[in-house]
């Protein structure tokens, strides 16, 4: 039994702040409280259109006290890896004093008992302050640090959120068996009782008529094939990059096959003689080194599973014969 | 005539995927290809008869770049096909076909959403809708923004926890008579009320399922409609809008985006025999029908609403499905669904279905 497939996405995401955010950051950074005030209104954290007619604000920005009152609250007894907190805590709409609306944030305190609408809290500063909306939570109020306000640093411009999330799921039955084949040294693809195409790897179904096609339908195919298509890609230096030199993705189109395997690591081989038609040999890491780290449901990478593709020394396939393949 | 557009355009079919915990042996595409067999066989057409396909889907949910675009196997788009999509519930998607269709220059669209959201974690998923400077750091999860926006309705004097109850009780009970619920059961209210909180002031009652699924709809137009439906359910009115993305400047009792989009679809020029609202935690019902400004003889969610199953992406295109087919059953003329996107019923979309 293959395990399920996990999957971490992350995304590091950068944001400019803009002139109404900036100088809200900035301050938080500094240890100060900003709102911004529309015709007497006043909004904390600051908006940066009416919320009521959508017109664009310019910056009026006032600065808050450190004191508000509970408009409304709940109380978290589980908090995930990414709340304020990693004890139970409470969300709280609290409406500062002079304020519009209320802000949105977490209140600390010991027990839910302590918790009611229209308590009296108050914003507790961080030691360490970086510009951001975590850079403080609410307290009851009298039971905070007096705050200590440090200006003359560069503005805040920038913020970085790390997003981060997990994925689990078992491999789909006809994915479980073309992972299995892999592992096994063999190419599983699946034939349509419909068109007779064999598609690798098998979807499950037929990619025209819809219909199912079960395990009935599995066939073993070469693990050699010709080139239908390829491009050479120049690596540009984004976070995570780790290809530093062009190289090849290639799509072949396995002997028995109907749809080529895409996206293909064929590095190794000269991009100068790289050529649609060219025939390849693949080459397997040996049994036991086979790593299904990048099938999943939904793509496949064969980097863990074939070491490499090797010309065969075979005659080209003649490019005319895969005018059906786009890719 | 419909209110809205010079083209009267009508719902002529709906099918739904099984709602389920977690879809163990099928991918997007195999929940989505019985969907679509069922959508088209009901009546009698093919793909070939539709002439653009909308969805509505997140990458979020599985957790892969572009997945609205694998999906479309389940389609089997050749020869290619005029082909859309929205980061939204599949309710959007049929707006934005029923937009289509305006043109004039094709008769029919599917429209279609689908998600698992099994293979994540929904509270950290549902959290980056959130303003991402200030709200989405703290990572409030949507059992915490409902239970605010609860707790709101309770301060006001505009529910009780009571009211929270007998909505989950009566949306369960009448699950009990949809095939394709989730969750249905016959419990009292004392009973309901018994239980502890999740997140205080909900209860375990008050909160949706997660559940994975998938549902089509088919929209024709003018004499299409008849040809293919003996009952088309004519779409009216239909409208969406949203409020501000900065939760707490909201007053979060009310639903000023549902009350507008009601106005412009005109749910009040008549009659409203059966709503069918999407409200995934139970308080929200209370909110959206007050906002609708429906009153107490209407029959509010017959199938027992997102608290009986709540598909993310396509949870709302499920209650047009579900009011359409009150219409193409003959059980109801005049009928009002309801969609909602984004924390704590941030945007809304609603739409009057009438018979001929």
């Amino acid at each position: 039994m293959l395990p399920d497939v996990e999957t971490l996405l992350e995304y590091p995401y950068t944001r400019t702040t803009g002139p109404v955010l900036g100088p809200f950051f900035t301050a938080l950074r500094d240890g100060r409280l900003l709102g911004i005030r529309i015709d007497g209104r006043v909004y904390c954290p600051p908006v940066e259109y009416d919320p009521e007619t959508g017109t664009s604000l310019e910056p009026d920005l006032v600065e808050m006290g450190s004191d508000g009152t509970v408009k409304s609250w709940t109380w978290v007894t589980q908090p995930t890896s990414q709340h304020p907190f990693d004890h139970p805590f409470a969300f709280a709409l609290v409406l500062l004093d002079g304020a519009y609306r209320p802000i949105v944030h977490a209140l600390e305190v010991a027990s839910p008992d302590e918790l009611s609408t229209g308590m009296r809290v108050s914003v507790q500063f961080h030691e360490d302050r970086r510009g951001a909306i975590t850079d403080f939570h609410f307290v009851p109020a009298g039971t905070g640090t007096a705050r200590q306000v440090v200006t003359g640093g560069e503005p805040v411009t920038v913020i970085e959120q790390l997003i981060s999330l997990r994925y689990r799921e078992p491999l789909q039955p006809h994915r479980r068996r073309f992972a299995q084949g892999l592992l096994d040294g063999r190419f599983i693809g699946q034939r349509s009782p419909i068109s007779g195409k064999v598609s690798i790897p098998g979807r499950g179904y037929d990619l025209l008529e819809r219909v199912e096609v079960g395990e009935e339908g599995d066939l073993v195919l070469a693990d050699r094939g010709s080139v239908t298509a390829f491009t050479v890609i120049t690596p540009i230096q984004y976070y995570g990059q780790k290809e530093t030199e062009p190289y090849i993705r290639a799509s072949i189109l396995l002997d028995g096959g109907d749809t080529p395997l895409t996206g293909v690591d064929v590095r190794g081989l000269p991009i100068d003689e790289f050529r649609i038609g060219l025939r390849l040999q693949a080459v397997w890491w040996p049994a036991g080194q086979r790593d299904l780290g990048e099938i999943d449901n939904r793509s496949v990478s064969l980097d863990g599973i074939i070491e490499r593709w090797n010309p065969t020394g075979e005659p080209d396939a003649d490019p005319d014969s895969f005018e059906e393949f786009a890719l | 005539m419909p209110r809205q557009g010079h083209r009267p355009v009508a719902v002529v079919s709906f099918a739904q995927a099984d709602n389920v915990r977690r879809e163990l042996r099928r991918n997007e595409v195999e929940t989505l290809m019985p969907v679509f067999a069922e959508v088209f066989s009901n009546i009698g057409i093919t793909k070939d008869d539709v002439g653009f396909i909308c969805s509505g889907s997140t990458d979020y949910l599985a957790g892969g770049p572009f997945s609205f675009v694998s999906a479309l196997d389940a389609i089997g788009v050749w020869p290619p096909r005029t082909e859309s999509h929205v980061e939204m519930d599949g309710a959007w998607a049929l707006y934005e076909a029923w937009v289509r269709l305006q043109e004039g220059d094709i008769d029919a669209a599917l429209v279609y959403g689908f998600g698992k959201s099994s293979m994540s974690d929904l509270s950290k998923v549902l959290a980056l809708q959130l303003d991402p400077y200030v709200l989405a750091p703290l990572w409030p999860d949507p059992v915490s923004v409902a239970a605010l926006q609860a707790r709101s309705l309770l301060d006001a004097g505009k529910a009780t926890e009571r009211d929270f109850a007998e909505v989950a009780a009566r949306s369960r009970k009448a699950a009990l008579s949809n095939p394709k619920a989730q969750v249905a059961y016959d419990r009292n209210v004392a009973e309901l009320m018994g239980e502890d909180y999740v997140v205080s002031p909900l209860r375990t009652h008050t909160l949706p399922p997660i559940t994975d699924g998938a549902a089509a709809i088919v929209l024709a137009a003018g004499d299409k409609a008849f040809e293919w439906a003996e009952r088309p359910a004519w779409i009216t009115g239909i409208d969406h809008r949203v409020e501000t993305h900065s939760l707490g400047a909201r007053d979060l009792t009310a639903s000023a985006s549902t009350t507008k989009a009601a106005e412009v679809a005109g749910v009040n020029d008549g009659t409203v025999e059966v709503a069918e609202l999407h409200a995934p935690f139970a308080p929200q019902e209370l909110i959206v029908a007050a906002a609708l400004g429906l009153g107490d003889d209407v029959l509010v969610n017959p199938s027992g609403g997102a608290l009986a199953a709540n598909p993310i992406m396509s949870a709302g295109l499920i209650r047009i499905g579900e009011a359409a087919s009150r219409i193409m059953d003959g059980s109801a003329g005049r009928v009002v669904a309801h969609a909602t996107s984004g924390p704590a019923l941030q945007q809304n979309l609603v739409a009057v279905l009438e018979g001929v």
